[in-house]
């Protein structure tokens, strides 16, 4: 299941999800609770700002001294609500930012 | 020796709430308020206090009901239960009241007043009736208790071996009205009619209501 990004190009940056438990998310916490985490996968091949196509432009030409030069990558543009869950030793913990609500090209 | 090791009932509840929205986002909504410290006290009491009103307000009873009254048959499930309200924020405080000073105080707020009100009529024990309600009907005393929460009068589960629930007073210094502070908490320690309605939705055997 995944959403797809709006903005026409880049078809390939989509969010999706995968239900996890808390542990496997590897930070540490000793806990029996779940989640949805949901992330953003997927190609930004397609150009989507001028900007992106001089750059590639560029790079074909070899104008830029630098040969490693950012292309756009799928990432979350916006964050899922904050997590709460009580671990084994009866202590609430709280996980923010730790999950994407919305995927762009940036 | 970690206490919850098991599955159980009130693990159930809270993967499901965090598995939909509403409940996860409403949960947090009040976690956060109910465990930051503030300068000099444990947190803040009343910032709590609204968000698990706004939790009980707006999540629905499947979810919010699922945490507060899920059936236990072992001390991790009823711990956990226990800590559903963090009850170091929104229960315990540092002193305990007499319950029916606690009760004046509650009678000057017009949230907890009406409440109150609710709780007495929708969970009045009647021991000729089947369901041991005078009023027949588990979901409006399940309502009229949990809308308790978030109030001077938030109760919370007093131990871990009984669906005996209290809020934070008792009636020490009671004076002449002793007997009149007893009956006011035994209302809640020992109400059939109440400990029959989380029973019966705990064990999803009030099939008619949900």
């Amino acid at each position: 299941k995944g959403r797809r990004n709006q903005r026409g190009k880049n078809r390939g940056c989509v969010l999706t999800e995968i239900h996890l438990n808390v542990t496997d998310l590897d930070l540490g916490y000793e806990t029996k609770e779940e989640l949805i985490f949901r992330y953003c996968s997927g190609s930004c091949d397609a150009a989507e700002t001028t900007y992106d196509k001089i750059l590639k432009n560029l790079t074909k030409k070899k104008k830029l001294v630098t040969d490693k030069v950012r292309q756009a990558c799928c990432r979350p543009t916006a964050f899922d609500d904050d997590l709460s869950f009580l671990d084994d030793n009866l202590v609430y913990h709280i996980l923010k930012k730790h999950s994407a609500k919305r995927c762009g090209c940036v | 020796e970690p206490v919850l090791t098991k599955g159980n009932n009130c693990l159930d509840a809270a993967k499901a709430c965090n598995l939909n929205d509403t409940c996860k986002r409403f949960r947090s909504a009040y976690i956060t308020p109910c465990t930051s410290s503030t300068s000099n006290e444990i947190c803040n009491k009343r910032k709590c206090h609204k968000a698990l009103r706004l939790f009980f307000d707006k999540v629905p009873p499947k979810h919010s009901y699922g945490m507060l009254f899920c059936s236990c048959r072992d001390v991790a499930c009823t711990e956990r239960r226990r800590q559903t309200i963090v009850p170091v924020c929104s229960y315990e405080d540092r002193e305990k009241p007499n319950c029916l000073n606690l009760q004046e105080i509650c009678k000057k707020n017009y949230i907890c007043r009406s409440r109150l009100a609710d709780f007495f009529t929708n969970c009045q024990p009647e021991s000729r009736s089947v369901s041991s309600c005078l009023k027949e009907n588990y979901a409006d005393c399940l309502l009229a208790y949990s809308g308790l929460i978030g109030t001077v009068m938030t109760p919370n589960y007093i131990d871990s071996n009984s669906l005996s629930v209290a809020p934070w007073c008792d009636c020490s210094n009671s004076g002449n009205d002793r007997e009149e502070c007893l009956k006011f908490l035994n209302f809640f320690q020992d109400n059939i009619c109440l400990k029959n309605a989380i029973q019966a939705f705990g064990n999803g055997t009030d099939v008619n209501v949900w």
